[in-house]
């Protein structure tokens, strides 16, 4: 443990030497951040902070919607944020690019750094709190961290128990023969950890790459792979209609009880990766994803297409107070018409 | 001194007028003969500032990115679908025979059947993909739905295929050189020999698209729209010839008009001719020095003619006069020939040094219109001042007697108009002009640089090359409104996440400028690269930290897509504009200079500009600053051309004030019209002043004379107007028709030229007839 905090210790201010060098005095990509732009470009993630909804996306760009408008905030990073998390309506963070992390207080309005290493070469792409202290930020290749005190420090977890068994004895060889490979190697040896959500039950779901599903019921100190048939990335899951929905790569959605007991693989019109999804007060449960597709799955579980947008990647979804659903992709943020 | 000279010469000349008339037959038979081997010619480089810091970094990376010189074919099915075997056979003719073309570089021609044109996917191994266009394509249903998915899976829905799939689109690179045929190596000679190759012909170029494609390939399904440079010069020239008729309209009204004035048939016909023989040397001229006729350069002759109508007028006037007065024709011709030599001489001189002018201005059209027009100017001198005089002596002129009636009229009129000249009116003629002015000063202030409407410029709006235009604009995702940002970098800079990520600010910057629709670059790109290489996932739509993985990305572009060169030391950032209007230019320039001077490093530096809006931009920026120096030199040369023929500086600021309050009229005028300041219309305003200075010169000449003699302005002016005026009025009207029927012309911008030409020549003349004295009644109040 002290070692992997010591190891951040050292990467955040590497992380902080490189980041003076590359800046031009006479320019702060920060400074040029607020552009009429960000509205349209690429927006990885939305969520409900109160009454207002909070949208995250490339260049670290931070959007606010209070009265039906975007607005962008200023934010203290330039590295593009993936996700969007909010325990309630002032407590929340935002995860991306360099293993960023940057903490809100007031529903979004100002952000704070709480941990960045663009060292680690690697995104995290999920954030989760339990309570206004204890959380986990999870990434690619098993990227994994964990914090006890709000955010304030954060100690990276590997969870070996979701390796290949063929990879837990080829790193344990590694091990005894050269440290700084194992080191290395180990980095890169887990699936990317693409979201984790609470289900109802207070377990954890997470999915991920190379049909990653595994569940925790401590808060994410161990996993349990749950097997089911099919090998491709899973990008996102919900639970909606008493089930749960697994989701990824060319149209693949599973769907299975909460003991992930009974799989069923469920038919969709199109073999586009599906991103993500989002179930309204009205039950409807809307799929999400690339070239522009969005899907309404009716309580059959037969899907329609709602819009298939061209040229667009379509990748959150959520809904406002007023009811009113917004899209966020590679073209920004929308409503259907 | 100067009267001795120019009476030996007189003397010298008639004693042997049979061979000077001789030896201009046998000259205009061989300039005629020179004339008739004279081509159009249009080259793109012509058009464009080619020493302008843009243009310099455009021409230094013309090899690697091809630069401007693109055209685009789109193939429409007018069924509304293109996936049927038909349009698929008629698409393979049509690229081949693009392909084969001279002058087409053919490993840059883009269809959906070159084999450049690829698909790839996301499969969960991997990637899978191949040519859009399978190896093993069949030409029926099961074939084309197999493209109809790749299509869709290549990304090139609006670039190769239109929004709604009812056309299909080839673009191909052009190479300023080509090889010689077989023929062309025999025939050339010395170090000829070694030469392989020869300046592409564009115009040539433009009629084989047109005949080989178009004309081949467009039914009652298939339509073909083209559009590029070399289309639309070829659309020019074609348009231009159009120009042959209205030279001949301008002949006939000229003639209708010169009878009128002197009543003979022999006096409509000499001064006709002998400008004509003008024309013909100057025409004959463009080919010994090397020159083509340009499709802007087309109206010089129009001008020679007019100019030399006008001179001529001038002439048989001054005959007439001697004649009436008593005088056999010789005596009369030779006593004209005298008394115009000099004012005559001047006022051709100062057109050919106003024309002259033109060459400060770094544009290869301009320079050569410059040159082509001082030619004509200054052949004139020696067709109408001395040739007409001795064709004249050879004629027999019966002294007609003016009609008294008549000629008192038209004393009247010159009595009333000699008011001009008193103090009292000229306070009011003089506070108007001020008043008209300090408009004109203000409205001339808003004149816009550059095109002002959408397509090409040259062409009116409703041409089929325009129409084309909007076709492509509207259907594909394609605007041909684009500039390029070159970065230049350190050889394999592309490996490096740093000076990558540079490129993204800086694209992400000048991108979010009002006017710029979209961008691109290797960075933003490979971005998108690098989320293919991850399962397609939009998170991971940026540039990797890891060397491999941007390697790997990067890797992906291959130098055909433009964004980078061999080594990837150089990489253009395409900004697509909404529209080329030169406020949109202007601020997208101004922000990429910003943008750039705070992102340039000794690694890597961002340069303006490439692509048709960079190479606009040089020549908005080229024409905006010529402008001043333009009018600097050509209001030079007129002063000192007046203060060396006039010796008193009040003469030459009473020639000069009213053509310089006409000068801004014009310009005013552009603004009315939304005419831009453009290559076309800039060298309007020097050929306006060239040539409406003449005016002021005959009027003054003959007053400067009767002044010094110390007779009263007002009286001055009058008998200036005498002996002058009928020819002077006559020479604006004679100007002002040649150029107006241009007002026809299926080229924009020769309508641009004709408007304001005709503006200039007409107006001038107003103000030598009034401004002129006004100003003469203030400079000498009081006779010597």
């Amino acid at each position: 443990m002290s070692f992997r905090t010591l190891r951040n210790v050292v990467a955040i201010s590497l992380g902080c030497l490189i980041s003076t060098a590359s800046v031009n005095a006479q320019f702060d990509p920060l400074s040029v951040q607020i552009q009429p732009l960000a509205e349209s470009s690429l927006v990885l993630d939305i969520a409900k902070a109160g009454d207002s909804l909070v949208a995250v996306g490339e260049r670290g760009h931070v959007l606010v919607n209070q009265q039906q408008d975007w607005k962008q905030i200023s934010s203290p990073v330039i590295s593009q944020l993936t996700k969007v998390f909010f325990l309630n309506e002032k407590q929340g963070w935002a995860v991306g690019h360099d293993a960023t992390i940057i903490h809100t207080e007031d529903g979004g309005l100002t952000w704070q750094v709480q941990f960045q290493s663009a060292e680690v070469e690697k995104p995290l792409l999920d954030i989760l709190f339990f309570n206004e202290q204890e959380g986990i930020a999870v990434g690619a290749y098993g990227l994994f961290y964990r914090t006890a005190d709000g955010g304030n420090e954060w100690v990276q977890e590997f969870h070996e128990e979701l390796l290949f068994p063929e990879d837990v004895s080829y790193l344990a060889d590694l091990k005894a023969e050269d440290e700084a490979l194992y080191l290395s190697e180990r980095a890169a040896l887990l699936p990317h950890f693409n979201r984790v959500i609470q289900l109802s039950d207070n377990q954890l779901l997470m999915v991920g790459e190379l049909g990653l599903v595994a569940t925790s019921s401590d808060n994410g100190l161990t996993f349990t792979a749950q097997p089911f048939d099919y090998e491709g990335s899973m990008f996102s899951a919900i639970e909606a209609n008493n089930a749960v929905f697994v989701m990824g790569l060319r149209g693949h959605v599973f769907k299975t009880d909460k003991l992930f007991s009974q799989w069923q693989e469920i038919e969709l019109p199109v073999k586009s990766s599906i991103n993500n999804a989002f179930i309204t007060e009205k039950g409807t449960l809307y799929l999400v994803g690339n070239a522009g597709v969005i899907i309404e799955l009716d309580s059959n579980d037969s899907a329609n297409i709602v819009a298939r947008r061209q040229g667009e990647n379509i990748v959150a979804i959520e809904s406002d107070n007023q009811g009113q659903v917004w899209f966020a992709g590679s073209k920004g943020l929308f409503q259907l018409k | 001194m100067l009267e001795k000279l120019v009476n030996g010469f007189e003397t010298h000349l008639f004693r042997n007028r049979m061979w000077v008339i001789l030896s201009f037959i046998l000259i205009t038979l061989f300039l005629g003969y020179q004339a008739s081997q004279l081509k159009m010619d249009a080259a793109f480089s012509k058009n464009i500032p080619l020493n302008h810091e843009y243009m310099k970094t455009y021409t230094k990376h013309q090899k690697d990115f091809g630069g401007a010189n693109r055209i685009m074919v789109s193939v429409e099915d007018t069924s509304g679908n293109i996936f049927n075997p038909e349009y698929f056979d008629t698409l393979k003719k049509v690229h081949d025979e693009l392909f084969f073309i001279p002058g087409v570089e053919r490993s840059q021609v883009k269809s959906l059947y070159s084999p450049s044109t690829r698909f790839t996917e996301v499969v969960e191994d991997g990637f899978a993909g191949g040519p859009v266009i399978p190896a093993d394509f069949r030409n029926d249903d099961y074939g084309l739905n197999v493209v109809r998915d790749n299509v869709e899976k290549a990304g090139i829905v609006g670039r190769l295929v239109s929004n709604d799939y009812s056309s299909a689109m080839l673009t191909a690179q052009l190479m300023d050189f080509v090889a010689k045929t077989d023929e062309e190596m025999a025939e050339s000679e010395g170090a000829e020999k070694d030469i392989t190759t020869k300046p592409l012909n564009t115009i040539q170029f433009a009629k084989q698209l047109e005949d080989q494609l178009r004309g081949k390939y467009e039914t009652d399904t298939i339509k073909i729209h083209i559009i590029g440079f070399a289309k639309m010069a070829g659309d020019v020239a074609e348009g231009a010839k159009g120009v042959l008729l209205f030279f001949l309209i301008a002949i006939l009204i000229t003639a209708v008009m010169v009878y009128l004035f002197s009543k003979s048939l022999i006096l409509t016909i000499l001064p006709l001719v002998c400008s004509l023989v003008a024309v013909t040397w100057q025409l004959g001229l463009l080919t010994v020095v090397g020159f083509g006729l340009d499709p802007m350069s087309i109206l010089v002759p129009f001008l020679v003619f007019a100019i030399g109508v006008s001179h001529g007028v001038q002439m048989i006037n001054a005959v007439r006069r001697r004649v009436l007065d008593g005088q056999n024709t010789k005596a009369a011709s030779a006593s004209a020939f005298r008394s115009l030599l000099v004012p005559g001489g001047v006022a051709l001189l100062s057109d050919t040094v106003g024309f002259l002018t033109l060459l400060a201005i770094d544009i290869g059209i301009i320079r050569e219109l410059a040159i082509s027009a001082s030619l004509g100017v200054a052949v004139i001198i020696l067709t109408n001042l001395i040739l007409l005089p001795l064709v004249i002596s050879y004629t027999t002129i019966k002294p007609t007697k003016e009609d008294p009636v008549k000629k008192a009229k038209i004393e009247n009129l010159w009595r009333s108009l000699s008011r001009f000249a008193t103090p009292k009116y000229a306070v009011i003629v003089l506070i108007s002009t001020a008043i008209l002015y300090g408009f004109g000063f203000q409205q001339a202030s808003n004149m816009k640089i550059g095109d002002l409407q959408g397509g090409a410029p040259a062409l009116h709006l409703d041409s089929r090359y325009n129409q084309d235009t909007f076709h492509i604009t509207d259907n594909y995702s394609i605007t041909t409104d684009y500039m390029t940002v070159i970065v230049e970098a350190k050889p394999e800079a592309c490996t490096y996440h740093s000076l990558l990520n540079e490129i993204d600010q800086f694209e992400w910057m000048v991108g979010n400028t009002p006017g710029v629709e979209s961008t691109a670059s290797l960075a933003s790109v490979s971005k998108r690269v690098n989320a293919g290489f991850n399962e397609g996932n939009p998170k991971w739509q940026v540039l990797p930290r890891t060397t491999a993985s941007l390697v790997q990305a990067v890797g992906r572009v291959p130098t055909t897509s433009g964004l980078l060169n061999g080594n990837c030391s150089v990489m253009p950032v395409f900004l697509f504009l909404k529209d080329h209007k030169a406020e949109t230019i202007e601020v997208v320039i101004a922000k990429v200079k910003q943008v750039a001077e705070q992102l340039n490093t000794d690694t890597l530096q961002f340069k303006l500009a490439s692509g048709p809006v960079g190479v606009m931009a040089a020549t908005n920026e080229a024409v905006s600053e010529a402008q001043l120096p333009m009018m600097i030199y050509v209001y030079g040369a007129v002063f000192v051309l007046c203060l060396i023929s006039f010796r008193s500086l009040k003469a030459t600021v009473a020639v000069i004030v009213p053509l310089y309050v006409v000068s801004t009229l014009a310009q005013a005028l552009m603004t009315w019209l939304d005419i831009g300041l453009a290559v076309s219309t800039l060298p309007v305003i020097a050929l306006g002043v060239g040539i409406g200075v003449d005016y002021g010169i005959y009027i003054l000449s003959t007053m400067s004379g009767k002044l010094t003699q110390g007779m009263e302005v007002q009286q001055a002016y009058f008998e200036a107007l005498v002996e002058r005026g009928s020819a002077v009025i006559f020479t604006g009207l004679t100007l002002a028709i040649g150029v107006s029927t241009w007002f026809f012309s299926a080229l924009k911008f020769q309508m641009d030229m004709g408007i304001l030409l005709t503006f200039m020549f007409l107006v001038n003349m107003l103000g030598a007839i009034i401004i002129l004295p006004a100003l003469s009644a203030i400079f000498w109040r009081k006779p010597k």
